[in-house]
């Protein structure tokens, strides 16, 4: 109740008001409504139109429209032009007639010019928004050698327009769904209607239309309002930056999130293999793609369990090493204080620092500070004695390892339960790390995405791609995944 | 039951695939080859041939009496009473199955791996990993049989292969070991190491159609079966007939003998990884199993909350013998015992009574 009367509070002034056929006081109560006097960017304009000779006011936020097109498509006409009504005079593409405030409120800050004529009791809202955005880049997080290079950018007609590009199809459907109460912020859902699951998009929209929140400005922050667990290591949506992989996505059934500032969309619903291929598996030939994914599949398992099977080896299975071997280990460790859990530990979490600073430091710096950390930590720990070089090697590798992963999500996950396989190693070596490496894998089993268990189609089978670790090759692909139950499971007839 | 119809014939069939073929790497080759000496590899056929067709029956009384999962079905054929009390034994001996085995595998563990850890604690590691296991409910437990099985099976392909060399056909001689009357009668009275067919029948709705949980039990038997003989072959082969029946842990002597050329001689460790993989969902599926008949008998619904007090109790009972030579050798061989005749006659029983009752002929 406390939010529903909170709302009320909010637009009570507002949303009852309708607009008067007197343009002085519609005057006054815009003036008031947008705090003309202390908002710099909020502008009006008074003229006389010619085809009725009547006073007449445009308003708009001065930052987010084309000046030169009001100027050009609406006050010039509107000053020379004669005619019947306002549509038939200004040159503008997209008119809209409003009777409410609320609606002005709305059109205004979504970056439309709205015209006030004396005697009239509709207002025209007119298109001229021009908010800044960068131009579309190529995208860095996601990078292929192989395939399209450009990525999302904060401009969500771009984006829309990067994924039209790619599906030349009427079925494309670009659905807004309202979010947020203060803030009247817009979802574009992205799918295609003679493909998705009905039961999936009212599930979604329901979710999205459900939330109470203020606002949600983009499609980051909105992942973790329509996630089901916010609690786990394991991600339940995919986001990505490129526009390639959002269209194969949306030709397979699935739905894409897109938001106004967002350079990326949200992906819905996942399963473990949507976090684990790259677009360029596919685009790489049938043996290159596979070679990539065996390789992309061992840097998993190594990342994940590279250090703790050495701390269950080293520390409790050591017949197993041959002599050789073990005797390098330990002649190695002769002079190191530490346990070697604490070994491994240690040196985790510098590369995790390495990691974390590198990211964050300005990038003059990096490189830099870079060959710096690598030094003071590899090097020169070794020459203390504080870590044998061993340790080095191991987490090297599971940490080049998790680089290999570019799902950014998945990497976190593999990331932080590195960390819990190590502890687990280190209590009762290999079973311990067996145990909690199963019950890991039982609980990833147990995660479902808006419905799609986690590692179907591997298990429970659906008729699919087969696209698991491994795909097929591409004129075998005849079926969309069944996981999602799309309208049309046939690929090719 | 949280089941959406996610299960398939492959998900059941790697569930019976898992629980009964994992019984070649644990010591009920050793009990078997007490009295049979080398001949007690062909034990598993016998006792195939002497259960298999109470299995068909039951499968097909289910089949008859659709949607009833075997306690349902023995309370529809012989009355709530006798029904529940039937259900009831199921319990009881899926329970203490699962309480003599927890035992021998936590002492395999701890002798090969780990002989200074604590019995209790290593105890209490295996039962938590049930137990967390069991409580992600059924469908997951059939997912993750279904995508550890192949890895389960390459591992033990691998230790077939790498211990090839050390075969010795010519030990398999004499077929019959001490002889085809003992051989006989072993495989009569160990009947039940098919015992855990039976228990999976609990789950008889759980797949998407009951034809699936069918088709997946049947073939999954016979695959079993092949491979306990392969492996019982195996062991009497590499072993013969004096050690045999000396070796407590066949499996894990197997996989100590083992080499991965010149370099690697001593990698017991990675099969070891892939036998408690299979150890750890056989464990779930008798946890899980065992609280299902409980809540069948006892119309709890809800179930899954009993696997917790039903996990503890594994671990206050099974500590309770004084080893696990006494537990497996003795009080599992009575277990074995006591339920041939159960499982071998019940089936057929079932079937008259409802054949006199006329439910059949519909």
């Amino acid at each position: 109740m406390r939010i529903f009367s909170r709302q009320q509070n909010n637009n009570s002034t507002v949303s009852e008001k309708k607009i008067i056929g007197s343009l002085s006081s519609n005057i006054r109560e815009m003036k008031q409504l947008f705090s003309y006097d202390i908002n710099k960017d909020f502008s009006l304009r008074t003229l006389t139109t010619r085809f009725n000779k009547r006073e007449a006011c445009i308003f708009y936020y001065g930052s987010i429209v084309d000046g030169e097109r009001i100027n050009l498509h609406i006050i010039k006409p509107l000053l020379e032009n004669e005619g019947d009504e306002v549509s038939n005079i200004v040159s503008i593409e997209n008119i809209e007639k409003i009777k409410e405030y609320e609606k002005v409120v709305q059109n205004i800050n979504s970056g439309k010019a709205i015209l006030f004529i004396d005697g009239d009791t509709d207002a025209y809202a007119m298109d001229v928004a021009n908010f800044q955005h960068r131009t579309i880049p190529t995208s860095e997080n996601e990078s292929v050698v192989k395939g399209p290079q450009d990525a999302f950018t904060e401009s969500l007609d771009n984006n829309i327009s990067l994924i039209r590009k790619q599906i030349h199809n009427n079925q494309l459907i670009n659905e807004g769904v309202q979010i947020g109460i203060r803030s009247h912020d817009e979802v574009n859902l992205l799918y295609l209607k003679d493909l998705v699951n009905q039961e999936l998009l009212d599930n979604i929209r329901k979710r999205i239309k459900e939330l109470e929140v203020d606002n949600v400005r983009n499609i980051e922050l909105l992942e973790q309002y329509i996630e089901e667990r916010p609690y786990s290591l394991i991600p339940t949506i995919l986001y990505s930056e490129k526009p390639d992989k959002a269209a194969s996505y949306i030709e397979d059934g699935y739905i894409v999130l897109l938001m106004e500032s967002s350079s990326a969309c949200l992906i819905v619903p996942v399963t473990f293999w949507s976090f684990f291929h790259s677009p360029e598996d596919r685009y790489l030939r049938f043996f290159y793609g596979n070679f990539t994914r065996t390789i992309r599949f061992i840097c998993l398992i190594l990342s994940l369990l590279v250090s703790a099977a050495f701390v269950a080896i080293t520390n409790y299975h050591s017949e197993m090493l041959p002599p050789d071997l073990l005797l390098a280990i330990t002649g190695s460790r002769e002079r190191v204080p530490f346990p070697l859990i604490m070994e491994i530990l240690l040196m985790e979490i510098a590369f995790e620092l390495i990691r974390e600073a590198g990211l964050r430091i300005p990038n003059p710096l990096g490189p830099t500070i870079g060959i710096v950390g690598a030094l003071i930590l590899g090097q020169a720990a070794v020459e203390a004695n504080i870590i044998s070089p061993i340790i080095v090697i191991i987490v090297a590798l599971s940490g080049l390892s998790s680089f290999a992963l570019a799902d950014l999500s998945i990497n976190y996950m593999v990331r932080l339960m590195r960390f819990i396989f190590i502890m687990c190693a280190g209590f009762w070596g290999m079973l311990s790390l067996t145990a909690a490496f199963f019950l890991f894998f039982m609980y990833a089993a147990s995660i479902k995405s808006f419905g799609v268990p986690f590692f179907s189609p591997l298990s429970p089978h659906y008729i699919s791609t087969k696209d698991t670790v491994f795909r097929q090759f591409i004129k075998k692909e005849k079926f969309r995944p069944g996981y999602i139950r799309p309208k049309d499971l046939q690929k090719k007839r | 039951m949280q089941s959406h119809g996610f299960l398939r014939t492959k998900e059941i069939a790697s569930i019976v695939l898992i629980f009964v073929a994992i019984k070649f790497a644990d010591s009920t080759p050793t009990l078997l080859s007490q009295k049979a000496q080398n001949g007690f590899w062909i034990i598993p056929a016998i006792s195939f041939i002497v259960i298999f067709p109470s299995f068909l029956v039951m499968l097909y009384l289910l089949k008859k009496y659709e949607d009833k999962h075997v306690v349902q079905l023995c309370e529809a054929i012989t009355g709530k009473w006798l029904g529940k009390l039937i259900g009831l034994v199921f319990f009881l001996f899926a329970f203490s199955s699962m309480v003599f085995d927890a035992r021998n595998y936590i002492e395999q563990v701890k002798m090969l791996y780990f002989p200074e850890s604590p019995t209790d604690y290593i105890f209490f590691i295996f039962i938590i990993v049930a137990f967390f296991g069991a409580k992600r409910g059924f469908e997951v437990i059939g997912y993750t049989s279904r995508i550890a099985l192949p890895v389960i099976k390459f591992s033990a392909l691998l230790v077939i292969l790498l211990i090839w060399e050390e075969v010795v056909t010519e030990r398999v001689f004499p077929v019959f070991g001490s002889g085809l009357s003992i051989i006989a009668t072993e495989g009569i009275i160990k009947a039940s190491i098919f015992a855990e067919l039976f228990f999976v029948l609990i789950a008889y709705k759980a797949t998407k159609e009951t034809k699936m949980f069918r088709k997946g039990a049947i073939i999954a038997s016979i695959i079993a079966l092949a491979e306990l003989l392969l492996f019982y072959f195996i062991y009497i082969t590499v072993f013969d007939y004096n050690s045999i029946e000396k070796i407590a842990f066949p499996f894990h002597d197997i996989i100590q003998r083992i080499e991965f050329g010149e370099f690697f001689t001593n990698i017991e460790t990675i099969f070891m990884v892939f036998w408690l993989f299979a150890a750890y969902l056989k464990f779930i599926y008798f946890l899980y199993f065992s609280a299902w008949f409980f809540g069948a008998v006892f119309n709890i619904d809800n179930f899954e909350p009993l696997l917790l007090p039903l996990a503890f109790l594994v671990i206050l009972i099974g500590l309770l013998p004084y080893n696990s030579a006494q537990t497996q050798l003795v009080y599992h061989e009575q277990l074995y015992t006591l339920m041939s005749p159960f499982f071998i006659f019940l089936p057929f029983l079932l079937w008259f009574v409802a054949w006199l009752k006329g439910d059949l002929r519909t």
